[in-house]
């Protein structure tokens, strides 16, 4: 399912953001609270893909989801509301307390990247477009529509700290506008840009510096283009301190408090702790990389190859432009190989996933992000697939390993640096067929690897829905026969926790003490009636049985609230079809029986009716109705003492068996009923 | 052949126990009675149909009724109406 749609449509349907007040979610449902509920198209509500009900209750409009999807639509909801709800902390802590950190973690690092792979993926594949383009024909560089569109396939990748910023403030629950000057403060125009310090020691020219913490020591004035974990760690401690600041400022002087103090504490320990920190352990990094290379056999490029992509989530890998420079200057750049067998080799996990995906959202994701990918842009691959699943992540460092190993036995080269991927053929003129069979290896091993590990079942909990499935097998209807249309616990009407049922006055049958909250059609037929408030359901049956399911008692009052309907009047139904779904909590909660009336309304017309009590599975025989012997049974006429021997007669003389056979007596001995009752009685 | 209107005042509606009550009193009577609102209606000895009106606290419905004991069953039906709807 179509998460980000889901979300889309139901925001469509309730009014946007004016008319939103909260949203918070439960196991299966979507609570929202709204300004005004009838501004909300319930209708409609209830036709979105993925949407199973929908009730509104105390104010709060509840949206039946689901296990398992809730949270995902949830997520979607809010990223597209641009609401943080207040409850949604609580919701999230506790559900989050319970998976260890490294996975809490991955899953932060994939919520915030989500919402803004769009603009990622697009630079990605213009970027890497334009870049091949460049070295298939040099003089495109100078032209001016070059120079434009250089200028868009690189604006999200300059001002990627202002993108993950906002988007981690939202993730993290703080303000958006705060989390993008925090951003904005690690690309200011003022620092020298990341990208070019590598540029700028190798010409031997100074980072500008400042002093910082009152003269204690220097930090470079360096700017955190193309970085991702310093951004995120940043906004996650802006959020923390809004949040504190929040509860313990002023309300009167909140407003401008807050924000001034987030702002500045954060902003200072960015660039003085978090940022230098960072930058430090990519220096560590990067030197640990330069080392690992030397190692012969392949063996260096198998491992640099492998965390290669976990240096580009750490956001590292523009300093090897570093390394490819020092290496140009004394031959071949041995390290492009490297770094375009892993990137491939994303690319193939991610493709992989794309191929075999049922999931529609990851598949419209993945399909672009590999070929991003495959373009030696593989920030929309990994972070938008790979290492929200971990595995893929994994398969394609296995590949990118085996690439780089194979590209260093076979001794490739690159003449420059900058492009990766496809493209590279182009700065590996020297290696064409060496550095075909890298991509191929690369390729194969992850894809295979990939396309075996990967399966949608861990992603979703669609075990449910099968279950539901499973639990309503076919069966071949006998005339005459009521199936349990619930799972539950059988008793004769006569106990029913109610006189008018208990007294037969809607007819003969049985009560069912539900186990479960499902009705399933009791036997082929049509729906005869159904109410607004959703808890009663009449029945049909070609032979002219007429059943009513009454869920609980006194339930009318409840008007519809944990109530499901699947069914409409006129429908036909096969036995084991679910119709109705209800909360038996709800209805225990709201001091009623859950005892289920399953009534045989015109039980006059027959004369055996016999039940099978205690418990019973959907769809085991729970009611058999005859006319086999005529002779009234005692209790099952009990409506309408003095009529049975004559009304019987009336209806079914011309055919005892009517009943028990199918076509020729359809509706007729229904229809008929009453006009042929009236002269007998007479 | 006799005819009433009355207005639900049942706060639920002719649901599942209130119809059932009803066609209960009518069933013994022999004339034919029916229940109109608006342009549709039923016979009022069928549960089914009669649930599946839909009538609803307000909803004004009118009872017709023809045969041999029209007046008893008039009578009889519109004092149901009045006491138990």
């Amino acid at each position: 399912m179509d998460y980000r749609k889901c979300a889309q449509e139901i925001y469509d349907l309730v009014g946007k953001r004016e008319n939103l007040v909260s949203a918070a979610h439960c196991a299966t449902r979507l609570r929202l609270v709204t300004n005004d509920n009838s501004k909300v198209d319930m209708k409609k509500l209830e036709d979105v893909d993925g949407v199973k009900g929908v009730f509104s209750s105390n104010g709060q409009l509840q949206i039946i989801i689901g296990t398992g999807a809730v949270n995902k639509v949830y997520d979607e909801f809010l990223s597209i509301s641009g609401m943080t709800a207040a409850t949604k902390a609580d919701v999230k802590a506790a559900a989050a307390a319970k998976q260890p950190l490294p996975f809490r973690m991955i899953k932060a690092l994939g919520d915030v990247f989500v919402p803004i792979l769009p603009a990622i993926v697009a630079a990605g594949l213009m970027m890497g477009l334009l870049e091949g383009m460049t070295k298939i024909w040099p003089d495109m560089a100078n032209s001016g529509t070059y120079q434009i569109f250089h200028l868009f396939s690189n604006a999200a990748f300059v001002f990627l700290p202002v993108l993950i910023a906002v988007s981690a403030a939202r993730v993290f629950g703080g303000n958006i506008f705060l989390g993008a000057v925090i951003g904005m403060i690690m690309v200011h125009p003022d620092l020298t840009n990341a990208w070019s310090v590598a540029g700028m020691l190798e010409a031997g020219e100074k980072i500008p510096q400042a002093s910082v913490w009152f003269g204690l020591y220097h930090i470079n004035l360096t700017g955190y283009q193309g970085h991702v974990i310093p951004v995120i760690i940043a906004v996650w401690f802006m959020c923390f301190l809004e949040k504190k600041l929040h509860e313990k400022v002023p309300e009167m002087i909140d407003l401008f408090v807050t924000p001034l103090v987030t702002v500045l504490v954060t902003g200072y320990l960015t660039l003085t702790i978090f940022g230098p920190v960072f930058s430090t352990l990519e220096e560590w990094i990067l030197i640990a990389v330069q080392w690992i290379i030397t190692i012969p056999y392949g063996l260096g490029a198998a491992v640099a190859g492998a965390i290669y992509p976990l240096t580009v989530v750490a956001g590292v890998h523009h300093m090897y432009n570093t390394v490819e420079a020092r290496m140009l200057g004394s031959g071949y750049n041995t390290w492009m190989p490297i770094a375009s067998s892993a990137n491939f080799a994303q690319g193939a996990a991610c493709f992989a996933v794309a191929l075999k995906t049922k999931n529609h959202k990851f598949k419209n994701l993945a399909l672009p992000s590999s070929l991003s990918a495959f373009l030696g842009i593989t920030e929309p691959a990994i972070f938008g697939v790979n290492l929200r699943l971990v595995k893929p992540l994994v398969c394609g460092m296995i590949g990118g390993a085996c690439g780089a190993a194979v590209g260093a036995m076979l001794g490739i080269g690159a003449t420059a640096y900058g492009v990766t991927g496809l493209f590279g053929f182009l700065t590996c003129a020297d290696f064409i067929w060496q550095y075909a069979i890298m991509l191929a290896v690369s390729f194969a091993v992850s894809f295979v690897l990939s396309w075996f590990m990967h399966s949608d079942k861990t992603e979703e909990d669609e075990g449910e829905a099968v279950a539901e499935e499973t639990a309503a097998p076919e069966i071949t209807c006998e005339p005459g026969k009521v199936y349990a249309p619930i799972k539950g616990n059988v008793i004769p009407s006569a106990e029913i926790p109610d006189e008018t049922f208990a007294a037969g006055v809607l007819g003969e049958g049985i009560g069912i003490e539900p186990a479960e909250g499902v009705v399933y059609a009791p036997f082929d037929g049509e729906i005869s009636s159904t109410t607004d408030t959703k808890h009663a359901i009449g029945i049909s049956s070609p032979d002219g049985m007429e059943l009513l399911i009454h869920v609980g008692v006194n339930t009318v009052a409840m008007e519809g609230d944990g109530f499901e309907l699947f069914c409409a009047e006129g429908d036909q139904v096969k036995a084991g079809q679910k119709l109705m779904t209800f909360d038996i909590e709800k209805i225990k909660a709201a001091g009623y029986s859950t005892t289920t009336a399953v009534l045989v309304t015109n039980s006059d017309d027959y004369a055996n009716l016999e039940i099978n009590e205690g418990g019973c599975d959907p769809l085991d025989c729970v009611i058999t109705v005859s006319n086999e012997e005529s002779k009234p049974e005692e209790g099952a006429e009990a409506p309408a003492e003095e009529a049975p021997a004559e009304e019987a007669p009336a209806e079914e003389a011309p055919a005892e068996e009517a009943p028990a056979e199918e076509a020729p007596a359809e509706e007729a001995p229904a229809e008929e009923a009453p006009a042929e009752d009236a002269p007998v009685e007479v | 052949m006799k005819k009433f209107s009355y207005t639900i005042t049942d706060p639920v509606g002719i649901h599942a126990r209130p119809a059932g009550v009803l066609v209960k009193a009518v069933k013994p009577f022999a004339s034919t009675c029916t229940i109109t609102k608006g342009d549709k209606s039923v016979d009022l000895r069928k549960l089914m149909a009669l649930m599946g009106m839909g009538i609803k606290c307000g909803d004004t419905v009118e009872v017709t009724i023809e045969g041999a004991d029209e007046d008893v069953a008039a009578e009889t039906i519109e004092k149901f109406f009045k006491e138990n709807l």
